[in-house]
C-alpha cells in the first residue's frame, strides 16, 4: 500500500539494540529490553517493522509511516517516533547504572553521562540512568554516539557507527 | 601498528595515526576548505560527505573510517563546481564565506539523493549547519537555483553584469570562498610551523604570586614558555585605554578567566596541551566581583589595582528640560528593561599565523576588523616598528574581533621563538575571551501629549563592561545619544554607567549600545501608543524625523533622512496584518554610520596600477563578510570609465594600504567609499589627458576623506555628531496557531545601495541574529564568572527556524559623499527586539521587559 508521506518525515525507532541476545536465546538478561514478542510486527500494518539478526525489533525507515501502531503495542515500551532527520539516537532502555547495566548487556547504556558532558547542544541527558536526547536541540554531528564508551547511541545511517 | 585505508576525494589513502579527520584532512593532506569552527561538533564548518551522507568531519576519527568515501569542496565535479559558483553568487549567499563549504556540501548531498527538493527539504538539509552572517536565506535561495541549474543542465547569465552602484553583481569573492581555496588565518602552514596556546587563570581574580615552568619545558618538543617577562615592549596594550595585560606578570592581578598567563610553544597542538597541564601557577586567590550590584558596592573588592573604584566609564548627555517637560506631560510612562549578555558567535574562531618575514620584520596573517590597529597594539607590545600585518579572509566579526585576542600572542611567540607560529582559539576558548555585548539594566521615562507627541524621555542604563575597558566608554555613549530614538523633540537626559567586574570583557557587537537603548525607547512607546489610544505606526509617523527636523542630540539632519519612507514601506504589509486579525508588533531605530563625537574617522584609499596593468585597490578596510570588497569595485566603475575586469581588490596589509579606520560603526561603505572615490577623481585626471591603464604602470592615486565631526558636549547649539545616520523600521507578524514568528519585515534607507543584494544580505543575517537576541540567545555566567564553554547551546536560530523575512531596501539622495551610500551593518540587528516582544504583547497580553523574552515556544 503506497502512503504519502507528510515532510519532515518521522518514524518509529526502537530504542535496544539486542546486546544480550534476546528472543533468539530466550534467556533475556536486560529485563528493560526488547523481549522477541513481536507484538509490533503483528500490529505494523505497512510491513516497517521485522525481527533482526540479534533477535529484536528494528524498524524499516523507508516504509515507516509513524502511525504509532508498534509504540502503544510494544509491552516494554521501547518504541518511539522520532525525526528521520536526526540520525542519532540512544539504543537502549535500561535503567540500571554501571556495574548492573554492564552485565546484562555488552552494548547498555551505563549512564555514565559522558555524552552529557560532551554534547555541545546540551541536547542528550542521562535521565533515570539512561541517555535521552531532546530532538528539537539535537545537531546530529553524533559526537555522542561516537565517544560513548558503551556503543549505545547509534547513527541510523550507518555511517559514524555500525548500523 | 594498525593501518585504515579510506578514499578521499577519489584518492586512496592510508594512515597509522588516530586523529579527527578534520584534522587530518586539515593538517595532513592541507584540505583547507574544511574549516575548524568548533571542532564539538556543532557549527558544520568542517562538514564533508561520507559514503553519500553529510557528516561533520571533527566528529569521526580516522581509525573508524576504513573502507569508507569521503568527499570534500575539492572533490567536487567541475561541473559542480561551476554551479554551486554560480548558485551561490546570483542568489547572494556568500558573505563571509566560513561556513559556505559546509554549505556547499549539504547542498551536494541533497540534491544527489533528490534534485527537485522543497523548500521544507532544504531547510531541513541545512538545519544542522550554522550561519550567523546570512540568517540563511540567501543560502536557501542558493540551493533552490542550483537544484534548477542542474535539472536544466546550463548555467545562465547572471542577472546583474553592469558593475556601476546600484546593481546586485555577484560579490567578488564569491569564487574562492565557495571552492574552499580563500585563506584564512588558519589555513596558512609556513614551513616550519610550531603551534602555541595560552594557559589562562584558573580564578577570576587571583594574584600570580609565581609561574613555574621548569616541567613543561622538559616535555620533548616544547620549545619555549613564554612569560610577561619576555615582553619586550609594553605588557598593557588595549583598543583605547591600555588595560588589557598580554599576559600576567608575577604580582599582576587577574581580571577574569581569559587572562593568559604564559605562552606554551611546541611541535604540535598535543604537546602544547600536555605542557600547559605541567605549568604550575600559584596564586594568591581574591574575592570576585560578579555583577553591577556587586561592583557598585560600598567597599566592593577593585577589578583593577590601578583604579579607585569600579567605574569604567559615566555619561551625562542632556538638552532641553526633560524633567520639565515629563512634569507637563499629559501622558507619563516610566519601566524598567534589562538585556542580557550576547555572543558574536561568528563562525570563525580567532586564529593568527605569525612569522617572521626576510625583512626581519614580525609577520602576521591575523583575522581582525582592521591590520592597522592589530599593527599598533603589536608594536606597542613588542616596542618595535618592525611588524606588518596582512588581512587573510575573516569569518565574521560583528565587533567581536576589534580587541586583541591572538594576535599579539602570535607575534610575541614567534618574536621571541624565530619560528613560524599558529595560533588558534578553541570555541571554548572564543566564547570566553573577546569582548560581548554589555549587559544592559535601564530605567526610562517618557512623556507625552494627548496626541502622542513625545515631549521627553529620562533615563538610567547602567552596564556590566566585565574584565577590561575595551570598548565600554564608546558603546555607553552610543547607546546614551541614540537613547532617545530618531524622532524629534528637543527634552531628553540620559545617565550612564559602565562598571568593570571579573566577568569576560564587553565590547563592541552590532548596534554598540543602541541595540539596548532602542529596546527600551521603542517598547515604551508602544505602551505609550497603547496608553493613549493611537495606532504604533501613527505615534511614530508623528514624531519621526523629518529633513531639516532637529534631532533631541540637536543635530539637525540632512535629506537623505529617511525614516519616513522606511514607515511608508512597511504600510501596506502592516495594514494587511491588522486588517486580518494577526499579532504585529512595531519599531524604528536609526543608527550612525561613521565613528562620529568627533574622533578620527578618517578613510584612505590608494589605486595603484600593477604591472599586470591593472587597478589595484589598497586600503586598510578590514572586509569581515560584509561585502567591501565589491562596493569599491562597483564604485570605481561608477566613478571611472573602467571595466570590472581592470579591478583588482586586494586584502587590505599595513605596509601598502593607507590606514582607513577599523570596521565598525557602519562606517566603510561610506568612509572609505568617499575616500575611493576621491582617489578615483585623481585617477581620472590622467585618463582625461588621454592616459590608459598601460601608460600608467606603477602609477598611484591616493584619495583620503575625514568624516568630520563635533565632539560630544561641543559648544554648538546643533552640534554634527555623525556624518549620516540610518534609518529602520521593523515589523513582526506573530503566527496564532504556532506562536511563533510568521513573518518579519525590515525596510532600511541605506541612502543609495551599491549592491542592493548584499543589502538584503546584511538585513536577513541582522534580523536573524536579532531574532536570537530578543527570544532565545543566552551567554550564561557562573558564579566562577566562568561562561558557557558549548556553541551549541548558544541558541543561535537555524536555517528550519527562519521565518519569512521581506527586506526593503530604501535609496534616499541627499548625503553628499560616497554617492549618498550610508552603511546598514548595525542597523538591522536594532528594531528587531522590541518589534517582536510588541508582536508577543498583541499575541498573548504579556509585555515582556527583559530579553530574551519568556513564555513562547522558542523559550519556555
Amino acid at each position: 500500500m503506497a502512503v504519502k508521506k507528510k515532510f519532515p518525515y518521522r518514524a518509529a525507532v526502537v530504542a535496544c539494540n539486542g546486546g544480550c541476545r534476546a528472543g533468539k536465546t530466550q534467556d533475556t538478561k536486560c529485563i528493560y529490553g526488547c523481549i522477541g514478542c513481536e507484538q509490533c510486527v503483528i500490529a505494523c500494518k505497512f510491513d516497517a517493522i521485522g525481527i533482526n539478526d540479534f533477535g529484536i525489533a528494528e524498524v524499516d525507515e523507508s516504509k515507516c509511516i509513524a502511525c504509532g501502531k508498534c509504540v502503544s503495542y510494544c509491552p516494554q515500551n521501547l518504541i518511539s517516533i522520532h525525526s528521520c532527520s536526526n540520525p542519532i539516537v540512544v539504543k537502549c532502555s535500561n535503567h540500571d547504572k554501571g556495574k548492573a547495566a554492564r552485565s546484562v548487556c555488552e552494548v547498555s547504556c551505563i549512564g555514565c553521562g559522558l555524552c552529557e558532558k560532551i554534547c555541545t547542544a546540551d541536547a542528550i541527558r542521562v535521565i533515570d540512568s539512561v541517555a535521552v536526547i531532546d530532538e528539537e536541540k539535537c545537531l546530529s554531528c553524533g559526537m555522542c554516539a561516537v565517544n560513548c564508551p558503551r556503543g549505545a547511541i547509534m547513527d541510523l545511517r550507518g555511517i559514524l557507527t555500525g548500523r | 601498528m594498525s593501518e585504515y585505508t579510506f578514499t578521499v576525494n577519489g584518492v586512496r589513502r592510508t594512515v597509522t595515526e588516530k586523529k579527527s579527520l578534520m584534522r587530518y584532512l586539515r593538517d595532513d593532506l592541507r584540505i583547507t576548505s574544511v574549516k575548524d569552527g568548533c571542532s564539538q561538533g556543532a557549527c558544520g564548518a568542517c562538514t564533508v560527505i561520507i559514503d553519500g551522507e553529510t557528516c561533520k568531519s571533527c566528529v569521526p576519527t580516522t581509525d573508524k573510517l576504513d573502507g569508507k568515501n569521503i568527499i570534500t569542496v575539492e572533490g567536487l565535479t567541475d561541473w559542480e563546481k561551476q554551479v554551486y559558483v554560480y548558485a551561490y553568487g546570483e542568489a547572494g549567499a556568500v558573505q563571509c564565506g566560513f561556513c559556505i563549504p559546509g554549505m556547499v556540501m549539504c547542498t551536494k548531498a541533497l540534491l544527489d539523493k533528490n534534485p527537485d527538493p522543497t523548500d521544507d527539504e532544504i531547510r531541513y538539509a541545512l538545519r544542522n549547519n550554522y550561519c550567523r552572517c546570512t540568517g540563511y536565506v540567501k543560502i536557501i535561495r542558493a540551493v533552490r537555483l542550483a537544484a534548477k541549474i542542474m535539472r536544466e543542465g546550463k548555467i545562465p547569465e547572471a542577472s546583474s553584469t553592469d558593475w556601476k552602484m546600484g546593481s546586485s553583481v555577484h560579490r567578488v569573492d564569491v569564487e574562492e570562498k565557495v571552492l574552499g581555496q580563500g585563506k584564512y588565518p588558519d589555513d596558512f602552514y609556513p614551513e616550519g610551523m610550531v603551534y602555541a596556546s595560552a594557559l589562562r587563570s584558573k580564578y577570576p581574580r587571583a594574584r600570580v604570586l609565581a609561574i613555574d615552568a621548569s616541567k613543561a619545558l622538559e616535555l620533548p618538543g616544547v620549545i619555549d614558555v613564554i612569560t610577561a617577562d619576555d615582553i619586550p615592549g609594553e605588557n598593557k596594550i588595549g583598543h583605547i585605554k591600555h588595560d588589557q595585560y598580554t599576559l600576567i606578570p608575577v604580582g599582576g592581578l587577574t581580571h577574569y578567566l581569559g587572562d593568559a598567563i604564559c605562552l606554551v610553544v611546541a611541535q604540535c597542538r598535543e604537546i602544547v596541551e600536555q605542557a600547559k597541564k605541567l605549568v604550575k601557577v600559584e596564586y594568591e586567590v581574591l574575592p570576585a566581583v560578579h555583577s553591577i550590584e556587586e561592583a557598585k558596592a560600598p567597599n566592593a573588592p577593585l577589578v583593577f589595582d590601578e583604579e579607585t573604584t569600579n567605574v569604567q566609564a559615566h555619561e551625562h548627555v542632556s538638552r532641553g528640560n526633560a524633567d520639565e517637560a515629563i512634569r507637563g506631560a499629559a501622558h507619563v510612562i516610566s519601566q524598567h528593561f534589562e538585556t542580557p549578555w550576547t555572543e558574536h558567535a561568528f563562525l570563525e574562531p580567532e586564529a593568527a599565523t605569525a612569522l617572521i618575514d626576510d625583512d626581519g620584520d614580525v609577520f602576521i596573517y591575523s583575522t581582525d576588523q582592521s591590520a592597522h590597529q592589530t599593527l599598533h597594539e603589536c608594536q606597542l607590545m613588542l616596542g618595535t616598528k618592525k611588524v606588518k600585518v596582512q588581512n587573510a579572509l575573516v569569518g565574521g566579526g560583528f565587533g567581536g574581533k576589534e580587541d586583541m585576542t591572538v594576535q599579539h600572542h602570535a607575534a610575541l611567540a614567534a618574536w621571541k621563538t624565530r619560528r613560524p607560529v599558529k595560533i588558534t582559539l578553541t570555541r571554548a576558548e572564543s566564547l570566553l575571551v573577546h569582548p560581548k555585548r554589555h549587559h544592559f539594566i535601564m530605567d526610562f521615562t517618557m512623556g507625552c501629549d494627548e496626541n502622542g507627541k513625545i515631549l521627553g524621555v529620562k533615563a538610567k542604563v547602567e552596564t556590566d563592561t566585565g574584565a577590561f575597558a575595551s570598548l565600554g566608554g564608546p558603546v555607553l555613549q552610543r547607546a546614551c545619544t541614540h537613547a532617545a530614538g530618531p524622532y524629534a523633540y528637543e527634552n531628553f537626559e540620559i545617565e550612564g554607567t559602565a562598571y568593570y567586574t571579573n566577568n569576560p570583557p564587553a565590547g563592541a557587537f552590532r548596534g554598540f549600545g543602541v541595540t539596548q537603548t532602542c529596546f527600551a525607547v521603542e517598547s515604551l512607546l508602544n505602551m505609550m501608543a497603547e496608553k493613549i489610544g493611537i495606532d504604533p505606526w501613527q505615534i511614530r509617523y508623528r514624531n519621526a524625523i523629518r529633513p531639516h527636523g532637529v534631532l533631541p542630540n540637536g543635530q539637525i539632519v540632512d535629506e537623505s533622512t529617511g525614516l519616513v519612507e522606511t514607515l511608508e514601506a512597511v504600510k501596506p504589509y502592516y495594514d494587511e496584518a491588522i486588517a486580518a486579525g494577526k499579532p504585529v508588533g512595531l519599531a524604528c531605530a536609526m543608527k550612525n554610520a561613521g565613528v562620529g563625537v568627533g574622533l578620527p574617522d578618517t578613510g584612505r584609499v590608494k589605486l595603484i596600477v600593477g604591472n599586470d596593468k591593472k587597478l589595484h585597490i589598497f586600503t586598510g578596510a578590514s572586509c569581515i563578510g560584509q561585502g567591501l570588497g565589491t562596493v569599491l569595485v562597483q564604485i570605481i566603475v561608477e566613478s571611472t570609465e573602467l571595466h570590472r575586469d581592470d579591478i583588482v581588490y586586494e586584502r587590505s596589509n599595513t605596509w601598502i594600504s593607507p590606514d582607513s579606520g577599523t570596521t565598525s560603526g557602519s562606517r566603510q561603505t561610506l568612509v572609505t567609499g568617499e575616500a575611493c572615490m576621491r582617489a578615483c577623481r585623481s585617477f581620472m585626471e590622467k585618463w582625461n589627458e588621454g592616459k590608459r591603464l598601460p601608460d600608467l604602470v606603477g602609477e598611484e592615486f591616493y584619495g583620503e576623506y575625514l568624516a568630520k565631526t563635533d565632539p560630544l558636549g561641543a559648544n554648538v547649539p546643533n552640534p554634527v555628531s555623525h556624518v549620516a545616520y540610518g534609518y529602520a523600521t521593523q515589523m513582526c507578524i506573530i503566527d496564532k496557531k504556532t506562536g511563533k514568528v510568521e513573518k518579519i519585515v525590515a525596510a532600511h534607507d541605506v541612502g543609495k545601495a551599491v549592491n542592493p543584494l548584499s543589502c538584503e544580505g546584511q538585513i536577513e543575517g541582522g534580523v536573524v541574529m536579532s531574532m536570537g537576541f530578543a527570544l532565545r540567545e543566552k551567554y550564561e555566567i557562573d558564579d566562577n564568572c566562568k561562561p558557557t564553554e558549548k556553541y551549541g547551546s548558544l541558541g543561535l536560530f537555524r536555517a528550519h527556524e527562519v521565518p519569512e523575512i521581506v527586506p526593503i531596501v530604501v535609496d534616499k539622495p541627499g548625503l553628499k559623499v560616497a554617492g549618498g551610500a550610508i552603511g546598514l551593518g548595525e542597523i538591522t540587528s536594532i528594531p528587531t527586539a522590541p518589534a517582536i516582544t510588541e508582536a508577543y504583547y498583541q499575541y498573548d497580553g504579556e509585555r515582556r521587559f527583559s530579553l530574551p523574552a519568556v513564555n513562547t515556544p522558542y523559550n519556555k
